[in-house]
């Protein structure tokens, strides 16, 4: 699909920062980044980052590219976006965040291929492309049983009268998985957006 | 030189603030006529709502007292005060201005002996104090006035109590028949020295400083510190009036920060150092946090800084607070990340002073100098003339010398050695 980010060779390599600039979304802003530290104060969950945004950004400069893309700090984020509305250089940390996330799902990183998150927006993403709908019971379903047969029954099991409350509730349907109207147009849809991204990623503008 | 000479050889400064005092007195001390127009009832300006300056932490009462001994000596300097300049017309060498006058309700035979204020019953917000107390219906703008008159407020002067008012002057200097005036005036140059104001502390809506009370600016913290301020100079916190034990002073506020102003405001780190300084001189055990992104301590300060460094009880955190939050005691508490040890902070303290950054004061219409940079302050360039903080943040001694400059290119424009901005070549 893409390039794979380069891996810097040397100490005060700076092709991977300058790639991040080019090809992560909001990436062209980070290079205005002063290290003033409001994104990572105003984090609701920032002292369970290992590093949190202001010194990601420092280490991406520094071409700490492996230390980068298994930190838990691109998964951990939570889209409150007050880092978003508060930085004084209009970064837009959140979008970086999730896409730098994505980018090490793409180039194989075990830490982020494996981290909850990305269990979970796998299985979001899933339920979403296919159905155009997001179903509670194929997405935890899918969530849990990518943990193993084992796991996912235990986890299922575990969280079964939730899920007999939601039904009671009517918060949760029996049945077949709710879906668009058209799911073979939202196909084509997705194919055209991926073919976009496969040809302009990394490209300005 | 030119082949076009000035019909007027005055000039006109717009603004009574340091830069304005100091502008028309260069000028008028070369020998050139000045007038001055100034908005509010009074001259000094930002300056004299200070507690003490730099470079020399000196009182304002100083430095304005040596300027106003040299406006009286001149014969050449003419004041217009709560007046604003409404239009200009023509160009550099001869300029129409039309000044707008307010009514003062107070003839220039005042001797200031306060039996006005004395009868007058309403109160109203003192902006000399930036709101922090209240004055008379009828008042001297503050101590060191100039002119040395009273004003009457126009919320007044058509009431029962304006009537009052008048009765109590044994002197007859109250005129509550005063409409103010608009008039035209001719000169040559006129000098933008407009000055500044504080950005609004109210549009940080994550500083809290519109409703957590021990959340305050830092120009009102100068009022604080100063002997004819609201407290008479003891630092106290504004909720309850105890000294305060645990300062924070929180640097670019509203600077450096494209959601607000995105230019340094250059005085505000060394005005919060000697923040720190007025905070130490007065309680001894206190503690202050000075929290910033960078220090700059510009011109020949950064002495004062190392004074301040060395200070066991002043800390400097690397740090942008994200937010203040309201602690269980209703006490302001500073929540950010500290960048150099990576720690996420929640310190209370006792009083939290903003270092709210300078904006310039003339905004939308009333923007009538030939150039603006992109910030709005007044570009000096040919016969666009902007002196101190008009021109862009400065301290008190650079906005001197920037006056002083201005005055030196209003006498070039005058003059004829320069005319509508082409240097004078053969």
């Amino acid at each position: 699909m893409t390039a794979l980010s380069p891996t810097p060779s040397k100490k005060y390599d700076l092709s991977f920062a300058r790639w991040v600039y080019d090809n992560v979304d909001g990436g062209d802003r980070l290079a205005l980044c002063m290290q003033c530290g409001t994104c990572s104060g105003s984090c609701p969950i920032g002292t369970q980052m290992d590093h949190g945004p202001r010194k990601l950004f420092m280490m991406i400069r520094a071409g700490m590219k492996e230390a980068v893309l298994t930190s838990n700090t691109l998964w951990n984020c939570v889209s409150c976006y007050n880092c978003v509305v508060r930085c004084p250089r209009k970064v837009p940390v959140a979008y970086i965040l999730h896409d730098l996330a994505t980018v090490a799902v793409r180039e194989g990183y075990a830490e982020a291929r494996n981290s909850d998150n990305a269990r979970f927006a796998k299985a979001f993403w899933w339920s979403a492309a296919k159905y155009g709908r997001t179903d509670e019971r194929l997405v935890t379903g899918k969530y849990y049983f990518s943990f193993g047969m084992a796991e996912g029954y235990k986890r299922g099991m575990a969280n079964l009268p939730i899920a007999l409350g939601m039904i009671k509730t009517k918060r949760m349907h029996l049945g077949m998985p709710h879906a668009c109207k058209n799911t073979g147009e939202l196909h084509k849809v997705l194919a055209k957006a991926a073919e976009i991204e496969a040809r302009d990623h990394g490209k300005q503008g | 030189m030119t082949d076009r000479q000035p019909q007027s050889r005055t000039i006109m400064v717009v603004g009574g603030g340091i830069a304005g005092v100091t502008a028309a007195i260069e000028a008028a001390e070369a020998g050139y006529d000045v007038v001055m127009v100034e908005k509010s009832p009074t001259l000094g300006g930002r300056v004299a709502q200070m507690n003490r300056y730099f470079p020399k932490l000196c009182h304002p009462t100083c430095g304005l007292e040596i300027n106003y001994q040299r406006i009286k000596k001149s014969k050449r300097i003419s004041l217009f005060t709560l007046s604003t300049v409404a239009a200009v017309k023509g160009s550099a060498g001869a300029y129409t201005v039309t000044v707008k006058s307010e009514p003062r309700f107070v003839k220039p035979n005042c001797t200031a002996c306060g039996d006005c204020a004395a009868v007058a019953e309403t109160e109203l917000p003192d902006p000399f104090n930036y709101g922090m107390k209240t004055v008379k219906a009828a008042w001297l703008p503050h101590t060191m006035a100039f002119p040395m008159r009273y004003v009457v407020a126009p919320e007044v002067a058509k009431t029962p109590e304006g009537e009052r008012i008048k009765a109590a002057c044994k002197i007859g200097a109250i005129d509550l028949d005063d409409k103010g005036d608009t008039f035209d005036l001719e000169v040559g140059a006129i000098v933008w020295a407009t000055g500044w104001k504080p950005y609004p502390a109210a549009n940080l809506t994550a500083y809290r400083w519109s409703d957590i009370p021990d959340v305050i600016t830092n120009v009102e913290m100068e009022r604080l510190a100063s002997p004819d301020g609201p407290t008479k100079g003891r630092i106290v916190r504004p909720s309850d009036g105890a000294v305060p034990r645990k300062v924070a002073l929180i640097q670019c506020a509203g600077s450096r920060d494209l959601n607000h102003l995105a230019y340094c405001s250059r005085i505000c780190c060394l005005a919060s150092m000697k923040h720190a300084a007025y905070v130490r001189e007065q309680v001894a055990e206190a503690e202050v946090d000075v929290y910033y992104i960078d220090l700059r301590a510009h011109d020949k300060l950064e002495s004062f800084m190392r004074r301040l460094q060395a200070d066991p009880q002043v800390r400097f955190v690397k740090s942008k607070p994200a937010r203040i939050e309201r602690g269980e005691s209703g006490g302001p508490v500073v929540c950010g990340e500290n960048t150099l040890t990576r720690q996420v902070y929640a310190e209370p303290y006792d009083l939290v002073v903003l270092a709210t950054g300078m904006q310039a004061s003339v905004e939308g219409d009333g923007r009538l100098a030939g150039a603006y940079d992109d910030y709005g302050f007044v570009f000096t360039e040919g016969d666009s003339i902007g002196a101190g903080v008009a021109s862009g943040p400065l301290d008190v001694s650079m906005s001197v010398q920037s006056a002083t400059a201005a005055a030196c290119k209003a006498i070039q424009l005058v003059s004829g050695q320069v005319v509508s901005g082409v240097r004078g070549q053969e």
